[in-house]
């Protein structure tokens, strides 16, 4: 842990909290130290409810409408646009305030929220050298004494002085070569791309162009796409580092990120397979997540203020069958007893030839996959996640439309996949959505009122809610008695916060006139709970089948690798509350965000990463749950709040006493 | 070398239900080990049957559910004394179907005014059964739990969609509740969950893990309740610890074994009445081995054949 740097002490209950990074913001800090302020807008400072009182420290606070110059003098801020920049002590209003003789078990309780780590040093001892690269070449011009052939003079000088040996050249760019050479008067830059198979020349550029070597990475989701931009030649520059960690910022230039366009064939994988068994369905298929890389590759070249013709590599990770329609492979046998993949490693592709919009120099390598519901994102994950180098017992858990688990160590690695549905990416749910500016991300609820404490992403009026936040909103309602164990509303509460509606009851987590424009009020439904149960249900027992089959219980874990779209923050406590994730010590967890995309940067930066991803690939053993009777039963015995196996919860047991 | 028998020891054992008032009173369940096992434990209630009634019988009825209630059958108080004085029944269930919303549609205060009728005429406890519209369910047997207070009667079947105000109005007024679930072990766990939450202690709950008669899926049923007893012994899940009841004449007399005659299907055999006292009285016993404490049957012959294999098994 970090040392903190600023403390902030919430009074009247003399609740104080450590805080770690500077200028945070102070609502988030008061959700952290289990401190309840109502705020009903998401941050953005338009409600004026999270009002609080300065007493000691100087913060950063913003003048507001909300707070009269006479109240600003007494030290009245608004939380949710106030920066902790100093030591402070923070008086709590009484119209905020929680009645000690209702004070909840878990409130003033240090909470444990993981933030999803970027990059990170899960994996240890990454060389960098990246499976593309460019060197700049001087050639001696040709001479009757020597007059070797153009390609000849070029892979004879790359042997002499870079010693790379065994290039193949691509044949589209030999057209491009005796021109080219002549024209740049033999001063040119070469990309060479390294695959498992050997090294493949494949661009060559007038004069020194090594500063301008990007990579895209993109995740194909069953539900979401998400791709990054890295700035290769940061890694080339740093090729001397040791620590990965230290290239972050440098490495990655933009994100991007849109919902899987192939939705409205389907949201699950099953009914996208049977559509591309009909007429031209797999050729629509293909050409709808062609469109979404497109839009992506576009998005991202255009965010990090770049040219197209400086990318030199795309990686892509994505479940078989993504893959599958990614590369235009008939999918049909993928659901079919047994349930065979067409390949599991893909050999690389041209971009061109699938249709995406990147020069014709650029390869596509693609994750290898281990089975037909276990794919090359799990691969990826499972390198970015390091569990493959560890002596300790992880279990790494990537929450997606499938929930796709690996359980392992450096010696051995087994893994299996269940259908979790695209719930907490925000799939299926009435106001849900991915975990984007205006996601409702962090929920607290007043035991008392029933009234939020709401935090969005970027601060902005909610829009809706995203995975974390529907995790942080069900656990609250659970504790706070609004629905009983079985996600069920409690109807007698009186508060005009749940409702009957058309589709049922509901709670109302952000009122019209608190929501961004256009947006109705915001509702969590009793059938978006039943989703989320059916969710955490089916992930809760599938890891626990995991570990069974290995003779494991949770308790042996040395630790729990989670990784998905929920969104940037994940609270273990809640996340506990609600049975998705098991009882066990919360420093055991770590949280990285997209796990794919991890392993598709350590691939990018490091061409070693790859023979471990091919290794990664090859020893991974798959068990299917489809015909396992005993995942049946454990998904049914986690169809409840937290668990039906309420031994298996005894703290939040405790908590909803 | 004297020869000793291996026994079971189990950590759990089975909670105990008592319905009915005064001396009249019945407990069932307690047992510590599983079905007939009492070289393993301990079971110290023997199984009863309670002998339905009905307000209004579905005139498809075979004439082996018919017969032996000719005089009463129009007459639901008058059975149930029928039932006590001339057949011994131990205790009564009471079905009532004209508060269908899809038959008669008879209001709450029809039902609890039946029940409380039949409280005055007979000397069993009784049991009092919805007509399986959920809604109605709730709204019937919350008013036949308010005005025969402390009677201690078993009402039921509570089931998710209406737990709340049956369990209610049981814990207010003195009753006792019937949990009913899909045929599920973690289902029946949730539903005494459930129950137990709202502050109904769990020896006033029963499960009703769903009865399948014979043929139709019996199987089911049996697996279920033979793991919630493991469960209950063996693992000793206290959530789990409720006796348990099955629904068995309605299901067996709607079968097609015994609603068909010969002439209409000659390979069933001439003695109609017969197959159908068998059908009834096989079903009862595979719940019985499966760990059942309490059935409600209906005819007359196959309750008696059922009994006796009750006493001669506990002998």
């Amino acid at each position: 842990m970090p040392n903190p740097i600023h403390q902030v002490t919430f009074q009247p209950n003399n609740q104080t909290v450590d805080v770690f990074r500077h200028g945070e913001n102070l609502l988030r800090v008061a959700i952290a130290a289990g401190v309840h302020i109502n705020a009903s807008c998401g941050g953005n400072g338009g409600c004026g409810k999270c009002r609080v009182i300065i007493d000691q420290g100087q913060p950063e606070s913003e003048k507001s409408a909300k707070i009269s110059p006479e109240e600003w003098d007494k030290g009245y801020r608004l939380a949710c646009t106030t920066k902790v920049v100093d030591d402070l002590t923070v008086t709590i209003p009484p119209e905020s305030r929680i009645d000690n003789s209702v004070l909840r078990k878990d409130l003033g309780q240090k909470q444990h929220t993981l933030m999803a780590r970027d990059l990170n040093s899960l994996v240890q001892g990454v060389k960098i050298n990246p499976a593309v690269f460019k060197y700049y070449i001087e050639l001696p011009a040709p001479t009757l004494d020597d007059n070797l052939s153009d390609l000849g003079r070029l892979t004879r000088e790359l042997k002499n002085e870079h010693q790379l040996e065994n290039i193949s050249a691509d044949y589209f760019l030999l057209r491009r070569l005796p021109r080219l050479l002549r024209d740049a008067k033999w001063q040119v830059t070469v990309t060479i791309v390294y695959n498992p198979k050997g090294l493949k020349l494949i661009d060559i550029e007038a004069g020194d162009t090594r500063d301008k070597n990007y990579s895209i990475i993109i995740d194909i989701g069953t539900t979401t796409v998400q791709g990054q931009l890295l700035n290769l030649n940061a890694s080339h520059q740093a090729e001397e580092r040791s620590v990965i960690d230290d290239l972050e910022s440098e490495l990655l230039v933009a994100s991007d990120a849109k919902y899987n366009s192939q939705v409205r064939f389907g949201e699950d994988v099953i009914t996208r397979i049977v559509y591309s068994q009909k007429g031209n369905g797999l050729n629509e298929l293909h050409r709808e997540i062609i469109k979404d890389l497109n839009e992506i590759i576009d998005n991202l070249v255009n965010k990090g203020g770049i040219e197209k013709d400086q990318i030199s590599h795309l990686v892509v990770a994505a479940n078989t069958t993504m893959t599958q329609f990614f590369l235009e492979i008939d999918p049909k046998y993928l659901r079919e007893d047994p349930y065979v993949p067409t390949a599991n490693f893909f050999p690389p592709v041209r971009a061109i030839d699938l249709g995406l919009k990147l020069p014709d120099y650029v390869h596509v390598y693609t994750f290898p996959a281990v089975a037909s519901y276990v794919g090359g994102d799990i691969v990826a994950g499972t390198l970015g996640s390091g569990i493959f180098q560890r002596e300790e017992l992880t279990l790494f858990l990537d929450v997606g439309t499938n929930g796709e688990l690996v359980l392992g160590n450096c010696d051995w690695l087994v893994c299996t996949s269940c259908s979790a549905g695209p719930a907490f990416e925000g799939g299926g749910l009435k106001y849900g959505m991915r975990a984007t500016t205006g996601a409702i991300e962090q929920v607290r609820i007043n035991p008392q009122t029933y009234e939020p404490m709401l935090l969005t992403i970027g601060k902005e009026k909610p829009l809706g809610i995203c995975g974390s936040g529907v995790i942080d909103a069900i656990a609250e309602m659970l504790l706070v008695g609004l629905i009983e164990p079985n996600g069920k509303f409690n109807q007698e509460l009186n508060t005009d916060r749940v409702r009957k509606s058309e589709t049922g009851w509901e709670y109302v987590v952000a009122k019209a006139d608190q929501s961004a424009e256009g947006i109705d009020d915001i509702t969590i439904t009793e059938g978006d709970i039943d989703n989320i149960i059916r969710t955490k249900g089916a992930i809760y027992a599938a890891c626990k089948i995991l570990l069974e089959s290995v003779g494991l219980t949770f308790a042996e874990l040395d630790s729990f690798v989670i990784a998905g779209g929920f969104g940037k923050y994940i609270n273990l406590e809640r996340a506990i509350t609600i049975g998705l994730l098991p009882e066990i010590d919360v420093e055991k967890f770590m949280f990285v965000g997209n796990g794919a995309l991890l392993g598709e940067r350590l691939v990018s930066v490091s061409r070693e990463m790859m023979g471990e991803a091919q290794n990664i690939a090859a020893m991974m053993t798959n068990i299917e749950l489809a015909n396992n009777m005993k995942f049946m039963d454990e998904y049914v015995a986690a169809q409840f709040l937290p668990h039906t196996d309420t031994n298996a919860f005894p703290k939040t047991m405790e908590m909803l006493k | 070398m004297a020869f000793s028998a291996q026994t079971e020891k189990y950590s759990g054992k089975m909670g105990t239900l008592t319905f009915g008032s005064g001396d009249q009173a019945l407990t069932v369940g307690g047992q510590a080990a599983m079905p007939f096992g009492s070289f393993d434990g301990e079971l110290p209630n023997k199984a009863v049957i309670a002998m339905e009634v009905y307000d209004v019988v579905n005139p498809e009825w075979p004439a082996a559910v018919v017969d032996p209630f000719k005089d009463v059958i129009n007459d639901p108080v008058a059975w149930a004394k029928k039932n006590v004085e001339e057949y011994g029944a131990k205790a009564i269930c009471l079905q009532l179907t004209a508060t269908d919303p899809n038959g008669e549609n008879k209001d709450a205060a029809y039902a609890a005014d039946l029940v409380a009728k039949m409280l005055d005429a007979i000397s069993v406890p009784l049991l009092v059964w919805g007509c399986g519209a959920v809604e109605k369910d709730a709204e019937v047997l919350a008013k036949v739990c308010e005005v025969n207070e402390g009677k201690n009667l078993l009402v039921g079947p509570a089931v998710e969609e209406n737990y709340k105000k049956i369990a209610a109005a049981a814990l207010g007024y003195g009753h006792a509740v019937v949990s009913q679930s899909p045929i599920d072990v973690n289902m029946a766990k949730q539903m005494n969950i459930l129950i137990s939450n709202l502050g109904l202690p769990m020896d006033k709950i029963i499960m009703e893990p769903s009865t399948a008669a014979l043929g139709y899926g019996v199987e089911y049923s049996y697996s279920v309740m033979e793991r919630i007893s493991l469960a209950a012994l063996a693992q000793n899940d206290e959530k789990m610890q409720c006796p348990m009841i099955n629904d068995i004449g309605k299901e067996c007399w709607k079968a097609r074994e015994v609603m068909l005659s010969e002439k209409e299907e000659p390979g069933f055999g001439p003695d109609q009445e017969k197959r159908g006292v068998l059908w009834e009285a096989i079903t009862a016993l595979d719940m019985l081995i499966a760990g059942s404490n309490l059935l409600i049957m209906r005819n007359p012959k196959a309750v008696k054949l059922v009994e006796e294999c009750i006493e001669e098994l506990t002998a």
